[in-house]
């Protein structure tokens, strides 16, 4: 076991009026690692990421990334800081082209927000090609990322993530509106960057082919809290997994 | 064929280099040269007055066209340079309204940073909101401003304005003017044609599409629009600075919600999605209202009705239909029809 944690959230909540929809929940995460978050809807797992990425402010504990404590941080430090997320619907930049999408957000990466002289065509291009590249998506260049294909769409948010030279790559469904053919595609470049790059993954799925094949560590949420947590092969057997949400899925 | 390489690299682009090819360039270059070659003086006026509201109009639409955000009170930097650069004059000017090169060069050069300062203090607060609420913001600083100017009497002359701003000699004759302005709003738009090419504009352009989404690629989005939101202040003040000394005088409607309205018109008559759009926009503005006062008093009555026309038909200003037939003549396919008039969806 690596022992470096990359991520440690402690004792973390967040309330929505009434709704308690993140309780006490203590989670770690290993450099290196591959890790999935199941649950039912409204388990509370798209708060964890917002919680993480800094959309919302949690009401108390304590969010430690790289060893740093982020969770007053705003959203676009902690993406510099090197933890960017793809989202569950796609959230791109429509009327500009796939690759224009990317080298935006690599030149954001590179703090280049507030360069007013260079040019942007000459700057952060061959990590976007490279990005493009290893996404799939070099042949739609040039096609305005709002007229991509649903699952083109969900894979330039990908490229978007890894556009921010993520530590920690958080995903929220990837694979979802994706054919099983898209999807098998996505997941191997989601191994690749994980086991050729080292990058730490974490992601929400639904399909549990996919978490049970691709996760190391599976975390179960139910009702914002942590139910279990284990291996693929702990969770799958455990009783309360099996009552609370696995049972129905199969 | 510059045009068909263009078109072709920038098809999927948003942003188009429409009337940057060399060749269309160089017409426009050679006409903007040669307008005072004709005779008459009238057409050097009104040469002058489509420059310098063009580079106002084109300060409004790096909010516009390329943040996304549409502000009603620009003419405040306007006018906010416009007296910056006459008060600057009257302090100078001697006991027969003389003014020497180097002072008066300096007093247009003033408008800059005090509108920039002027965009920074009203930006503060604007780059806060986004939307309605960001054009409605906008709207109330530039009252304000207008009022300030209305009631100053003391500093700002109030309703009378102040007259009396002639340029040193040489500069005083409309075509030596026309040619000054022209290098000043050529030299200043390379310049914004620079920074609309730069990372900064692809910001902007993030803001535009999906401020939400920008912030978790690593943009700082307040940050960001502040910045846009002085560089089009100080241009729009620049604009205000060639403004006085061309009209001899200054007064508070330059800082009026119309004087704004004209950037906004300018700007969607000509294309907001073209660099060039509120450059032309200005020279169909300003050419119209030039020629047709000479045979309608119902100016705003026929202005209302072209700006209805153009909503309604030409809804991507006049460079998105050119563009259009150029690409249908060069056999492009058009794109897809529904994204191209719209400019927000």
């Amino acid at each position: 076991m690596p022992d470096n944690k990359i991520l440690e959230v402690i004792g973390l909540n967040k309330r929505f009026g009434g709704q308690h929809v993140t309780k006490d929940l203590d989670f770690h995460l290993y450099e290196g690692d591959q890790a999935a978050i199941i649950g039912p809807n409204g388990a509370g797992k798209t708060t964890f990421f917002n919680l993480l990425t800094g959309r919302h402010r949690a009401d108390s504990g304590r969010v430690l990334f790289d060893g740093r404590e982020i969770v007053h941080l705003p959203s676009h430090l902690i993406a510099r800081a090197g933890m960017t997320r793809a989202f569950q619907v796609s959230n791109i930049f429509p009327r500009l082209t796939a690759l224009e999408n990317v080298r935006s957000a690599v030149q954001a990466q590179m703090g280049r927000t507030l360069d007013l002289f260079s040019r942007a065509d000459r700057v952060g291009a061959a990590e976007a090609d490279e990005i493009l590249r290893l996404c799939r998506l070099e042949q739609e260049q040039n096609t305005l990322a709002g007229e991509l294909s649903q699952g083109d769409k969900k894979k330039l948010e990908l490229a978007l993530a890894l556009a921010g030279k993520p530590k920690l790559l958080l995903l929220d469904e990837p694979t979802a509106g994706m054919s099983p053919e898209e999807t098998r595609e996505t997941m191997a470049l989601i191994d690749h960057l994980n086991q050729a790059l080292g990058l730490t993954v974490l992601f929400t799925e639904h399909d549990m082919g996919v978490v049970f094949n691709h996760a190391r560590r599976v975390t179960l949420l139910h009702r914002g809290e942590k139910i279990v947590e284990g291996s693929p092969q702990e969770v799958r057997e455990n009783e309360t997994a099996q009552r609370i949400y696995l049972g129905e899925q199969q | 064929m510059a045009w068909d390489a263009k078109a072709k690299r920038q098809s999927g682009g948003f942003y188009s280099t429409l009337g940057l090819s060399r060749l269309f360039l160089g017409c426009l270059g050679l006409v903007l040269l040669l307008l005072p070659v004709f005779p008459g003086e009238f057409q050097v006026v009104v040469g002058a007055e489509i420059l310098i509201m063009g580079l106002f109009a084109t300060s409004f639409n790096l909010l516009y066209g390329y943040m996304g955000e549409i502000s009603f009170g620009h003419s405040a930097f306007f006018g906010l340079g416009a007296y910056t650069t006459a008060l600057f004059m009257r302090a100078f000017q001697g006991p027969t309204g003389e003014i020497g090169y180097v002072p008066f060069l300096f007093s247009v050069f003033m408008s800059i940073p005090v509108s920039a300062l002027g965009a920074l203090i009203v930006g503060f607060f604007c780059v806060r909101l986004t939307g309605i609420y960001f054009a409605m913001l906008s709207l109330a600083f530039g009252e304000l401003l207008y009022y300030i100017v209305f009631s100053w009497y003391s500093f700002t002359k109030g309703d009378d304005g102040i007259q009396g701003l002639m340029p040193p000699h040489y500069l005083q004759g409309y075509t030596h003017y026309y040619y000054f302005a022209l290098i000043v709003v050529a030299v200043t738009l390379v310049l914004l044609w620079r920074v609309t090419n730069s990372p900064f504009s692809y910001v902007l352009r993030m803001l535009r599409e999906n401020k939400n989404r920008a912030a978790f690629v690593g943009v700082n989005v307040r940050t960001c629009m502040l910045v846009n939101f002085v560089v089009a202040g100080a241009f729009a003040g620049l604009a205000g600075g060639l403004w006085g000394p061309f009209q001899r005088s200054v007064s508070p409607t330059l800082l009026g919600s119309m004087q704004s309205a004209t950037a906004v018109f300018m700007t969607l008559m000509g294309g907001p999605r073209f660099f060039i759009g509120p450059l032309v926009g200005s020279a169909i503005y300003t050419a119209l209202n030039a020629y047709l006062t000479r045979f309608t008093v119902y100016w705003p009555l026929t202005i209302g009705s072209i700006i209805l026309i153009f909503v309604l038909f030409l809804p991507g200003g006049i460079l998105s239909a050119v563009q259009g037939w150029i690409r249908a003549s060069l056999g492009h396919r058009p794109k897809s029809p529904a994204r191209m008039p719209a400019m927000r969806e």
